[in-house]
């Protein structure tokens, strides 16, 4: 009965106005943070390196002639410590390089082959292969190696082309014996290894970090303290300006092969952080239109408010009738930008899945449209009990 | 206890305007008073939708205006009942429904009590019109009937009877005076002139 009576001097107007410019605002909220969560996850499981840079001094000179190169081409822990304070950085690794003479060889193919070799380290979390298999037990003695994918397609269209070798894929590689030749403090081991795995973010040959302090302390130099030369950085968004800004500015040398695609992801988030924007711009306007209809329904109705107060009904009596509007509308317009969302988003995916990106952010997507919309709707059912509480006065 | 309006000299020989009076439950009042003497803000005051006097008025002891909205609302439900002078129907709603909709929160009168209440005070017929439609003094009625359905210790009935003739006066009188001592309740009723014709000898007259 207090609906038939509260009923009367609704503007459906009003509320298909509000109910639109919302679920406009909100479409376009949700399509915005799907899209960025899409391309956060082509990045992710892309496994591009854009997240990562690594950071040398340029090669001077006078190194080139063979000068101290520890002391003009390392980073001193001072110089360690302000790139650390860069807000574009998340960590910083530091790579650590041999200190002892190494040779590999290799027999294959009926073939052998021997070379001297070089090895660096660097901290396990910035290692992009298995780490079960990223360990060096001495007890075992088999030292897992990683090589750049470069290595690879060198050998494979360069080398073996060029000298009759067949040509070896990837899992192929890693069934290969490896002997490693270590010698150095008086001291000289034959280790057996294998190359653990392929890496695109590294451009070095590294052994993990456990196997170079042991071998460093047995075989090198004690007194001879050295500063890291490269350091591995992982940025907090990829392709940010600033990184490459600082980089410049402080004369370093970066390898960011992979910058262009990290630029793209980085050029990507801006778009749909202004398209979002855009959204709730909208959707804030919107709510506008809501809370200005509600305060006319309110004053219309403010004499059969105040009537039904003095009959005895409680304030919350009649402010269910108009929380009831308010939680349908917003129902309503919750799930219509739910489903537009979804919609608009098969217009990408598509493109995504033939990057073998399978972005679904369904769950994300109700998450967030039920965060947004319920907090729209505490904020309107709020200010529309203060008005009944005026207009019942 | 005055008006916020009304100064000293407004009040002349009132019997409630600055001084201090108890309505007892149990008896009955009739409030005599010239127009324009604040029997309607007197109504308003206990019933509390206004509070623009000075003064104090406590409900057994506990001061009115430390009550709550809900509290209020409460009250207005269970122990003060008002017919108010402008009546305050829902325009759009029938007859009926008027009395429904205070029903339904009092959940007090069966629907069939309610319309022998129409039928007793000669309205059955207008039951199903819309209250916008009906006369002053049908509407008088109608809010009557509505302001009884529910318990009450005091009724305060602010001119009940300023547009009815002299046997509607004698119907509507007994109705509200059944109601109210069948739960031991007192009648306030106010009248400029045209008293409520109360079948009984226990009743205080009372100049505002």
């Amino acid at each position: 009965m207090i609906s038939t009576l509260l009923r009367k001097n609704i503007s459906a107007w009003q509320l298909a106005a509000y109910s639109v410019a919302c679920l406009v605002g909100l479409s376009i909220l949700l399509i915005s943070i799907n899209f960025y969560a899409d391309i956060r996850s082509a990045q992710s499981q892309d496994r591009q390196p854009g997240n990562y840079i690594v950071l040398s001094k340029p090669v001077s000179l006078l190194a080139a002639l063979g000068g101290s190169p520890s002391a003009s081409n390392s980073f001193s822990p001072a110089e360690i410590e302000d790139l650390a304070s860069q807000p574009w950085v998340r960590r910083i690794g530091e790579f650590t390089s041999a200190d002892f003479n190494i040779s590999a060889a290799v027999e294959f193919a009926g073939r052998g082959l021997s070379t001297a070799l070089f090895f660096e380290s660097l901290p396990d979390e910035f290692v992009d292969t298995d780490l079960d298999q990223w360990h060096f037990d001495p007890a075992s003695k088999e030292i897992p190696i990683l090589v750049p994918k470069d290595y690879l397609a060198l050998y494979n269209y360069g080398f073996a082309a060029s000298r009759g070798m067949p040509q070896l894929s990837e899992s192929l590689i890693k069934q290969i014996p490896i002997r490693i030749a270590v010698a150095g403090n008086g001291h000289y081991d034959v280790f057996p290894a294998r190359i653990a795995g392929l890496s695109s973010r590294l451009n070095t040959i590294a052994v993990p970090d456990s196997f170079m302090t042991w071998a460093n302390s047995y075989y090198g130099d004690k007194n001879d303290v050295r500063q890291p030369a490269r350091l591995i950085v992982e940025l907090s968004s990829p392709g940010d300006p600033a990184a490459a800004r600082w980089i410049s500015d402080n004369n370093l040398d970066s390898s960011d092969n992979n910058a262009a695609s990290g630029k793209a992801v980085y050029l990507a988030s801006v778009v749909s952080a202004v398209v979002g924007t855009i959204g709730v711009v909208i959707a804030a306007l919107s709510v506008l239109i809501l809370l200005l209809s509600m305060f006319l329904l309110v004053q219309k109705n403010s004499g059969k408010i105040r009537d039904l107060t003095l009959l005895g009904y409680r304030r919350s009596q009649v402010a269910a009738f108009y929380d009831r509007l308010i939680i349908i509308i917003n129902c309503a317009v919750t799930t219509g930008a739910i489903i537009t969302c979804i919609l608009v988003s098969r217009l990408w995916t598509g493109i995504l899945k033939e990057f073998g990106v399978d972005g679904n952010n369904t769950i994300l997507i109700v998450l967030a449209a039920a965060a947004i919309m319920g907090a729209v709707t505490v904020i309107s059912v709020a200010s529309c009990r203060k008005m009944i509480k005026k207009a019942s006065r | 206890m005055i008006p916020d309006v009304f100064s000293p000299e407004d009040v002349g020989e009132s019997r409630i305007w600055l001084k201090e009076f108890t309505f007892v439950r149990g008896r009955h009042y009739l409030v005599e008073a010239a127009s324009g003497s604040g029997k309607s803000s007197m109504c308003s005051f206990i019933y509390r939708n206004r509070s623009d006097y000075r003064g104090s008025i406590g409900f057994d002891g506990r001061d009115a205006k430390s009550l709550s909205a809900d509290e209020i609302s409460d009250l207005r439900c269970h122990n003060i009942a008002l017919l108010p002078q402008e009546l305050r129907l829902f325009g759009q709603l029938t007859a009926i429904d008027n009395v429904r909709i205070k029903n339904k929160l009092t959940g007090y009168c069966s629907e069939k009590q309610i319309i022998e209440m129409f039928g007793r005070l000669g309205i059955a017929d207008k039951i199903n019109r819309p209250a916008s439609l009906l006369s002053i003094g049908q509407m008088q009625r109608v809010a009557l009937i509505r302001a009884l359905c529910q318990p009450f210790d005091f009724i305060f009935l602010d001119e009940p009877v300023s547009h009815l003739d002299e046997n509607n006066n004698r119907i509507v009188a007994s109705l509200i005076y059944e109601t109210a001592e069948a739960q031991n309740a007192s009648i306030i009723a106010t009248s400029v002139g045209n008293q409520l014709l109360l079948p009984t000898d226990n009743i205080n007259h009372i100049r505002l």
